[in-house]
């Protein structure tokens, strides 16, 4: 750090220091700012999504009842978020199972696609080879401009099948595209911050496909 | 909904992870591997070692940490470690095999850090416990929050190389039987003559097991060279 222009900000990063007290408060301060910054993002993405939220929890409910089946997708930490969606809606801790599918799970098929043609197609050949016109795909990309994210989202739409998308900062191209029916957008530029709002979302998804499904109120 | 946190608990969890953090730069500046478990939620077990492997923000170095899954995770574990690693649990406090893989922990000498949702575990088997008490905090965001908090305070600590090299003394544990201090072992090979071959806090040496009944595997807890009592094992 010597010779960095704001090391007057931080007079005790050095290597010869030895006590960790001041340290220790440096790291409770920033994480209970950040615990802060956590919830009131997540409240105030639920608040602006509201209506977002639940007319594509209305549609995957209609979807859901005609035998459809939610395929989720993304990369990285996208891709565990992806899987915890699954997770919600394939094992819930209440309320009906629905049928739910991630489409990062199978390394044989994804390694097979990226070695073979390419990363960019490992989502929407697997949505060309299981995707029916009743499911949903969901695609995570916290810039939004995951290609392969992208590519599977367009070929859900050409084949009729309901697309809903998350991502953050400005949305990127996810939120420009058309292939995208419902885009839920966490405004944020902290990749952190912006996976913790997409699971508070995708909790309330959940919650209101299972009231949805539950009163039938869909039509 | 967003739980909007009981009164003191952020405190208690930005305390919780502040010295988590401090211990898992120290270990792995030592050398240390992390391994993540999540049995119950293995997305947040990927998603907690990704982190680490490929931090998000550029720049930041890569720190090897390593998610497990599959049916016999001890095994795996035990024959993975080493003594000075770090094993990070996810979990709720009721996972049965989340509280095996901890005890035996101790025994292979592991650093143990365990975060969870829901209700807290009722027994004491990591250095490090941080928890959020909603049972929705396992989708909420809540818990994701957590482990991103403990990978952005780890890579602070490495901003301080001085704080790095100072190690915590280690860890003792109280013998059920005396109050007295214990200490978990993990029974490798039972000899003829009243011995066993145990490891414990990572360091291989025999103990005297007249008293229990024991098979290689199972934990006992032991105090000066004497096997005193058996711990349960996952399937009790």
């Amino acid at each position: 750090m010597t010779g960095d222009p704001t090391d007057f900000l931080y007079p005790f990063i050095e290597a010869g220091e030895e006590d960790a007290s001041l340290l220790v408060a440096d790291l409770v301060a920033s994480a209970g700012a950040k615990i802060a910054d956590s919830r009131a993002l997540r409240v105030a993405t639920l608040e602006r999504c509201r209506d977002d939220v639940e007319s594509a929890g209305r549609a995957m409910a209609q979807r859901l009842r005609s035998g459809g089946r939610v395929l989720c997708f993304g990369n990285g930490g996208s891709a565990t978020d992806a899987e915890a969606m699954v997770a919600l809606f394939q094992d819930p801790p209440g309320g009906r199972p629905v049928a739910a599918l991630s489409l990062v799970a199978d390394t044989t098929v994804l390694t097979a696609l990226a070695n073979d043609i390419g990363f960019d197609v490992v989502f929407s050949r697997q949505i060309m080879a299981y995707g029916h016109p009743e499911d949903i795909v969901v695609g995570f990309s916290t810039s939004g401009d995951s290609i392969n994210v992208l590519r599977a989202l367009e070929e859900g739409a050409r084949r009729d099948l309901l697309t809903v998308g998350l991502c953050g900062y400005d949305g990127g191209a996810m939120a420009g595209s058309e292939a995208v029916r419902h885009c839920l957008v966490v405004r944020s530029d902290s990749v952190h911050r912006i996976q913790e709002a997409q699971a508070a979302l995708v909790r309330e998804l959940w919650s209101t496909v299972q009231r949805c499904m539950d009163e039938g109120i869909n039509e | 909904m967003v739980d909007r946190g009981a009164e003191g608990q952020d405190t208690q969890t930005a305390l919780g992870l502040a010295s988590a953090a401090l211990a898992l730069a120290r270990r792995f500046a030592a050398g240390a591997v992390m391994w993540c478990v999540a049995p119950q939620w293995p997305s947040h077990g990927r998603h907690v070692a990704v982190e680490f492997v490929h931090p998000v923000i550029v720049g930041k170095r890569a720190l090897p940490a390593v998610h497990l899954e599959g049916n016999d995770l001890a095994g795996s574990l035990r024959l993975l470690s080493r003594p000075g690693d770090v094993l990070l649990a996810v979990s709720s406090g009721a996972d049965r095999c989340v509280v095996d893989l901890l005890r035996r922990s101790e025994a292979w000498g592991l650093t143990r850090l365990w975060l969870g949702a829901g209700v807290p575990p009722a027994v004491d088997l990591a250095e490090h416990v941080v928890w959020h008490r909603a049972s929705e905090a396992a989708y909420s965001g809540d818990l994701v929050l957590l482990y991103h908090l403990l990978w952005e305070l780890t890579h602070v600590v490495f901003e301080h190389p001085g704080l790095l090299d100072l190690r915590p003394p280690a860890p003792e544990g109280v013998c059920l039987t005396c109050s007295d201090e214990g200490r978990v072992a993990e029974i490798r090979a039972v000899r003829g003559d009243g011995t066993a071959d145990v490891v414990m806090g990572g360091v291989g040496e025999t103990l005297d097991i007249s008293l229990v009944a024991v098979a290689p595997g199972d934990l006992v807890l032991a105090h000066a060279g004497v096997a005193l009592t058996t711990l349960e094992g996952p399937e009790t």
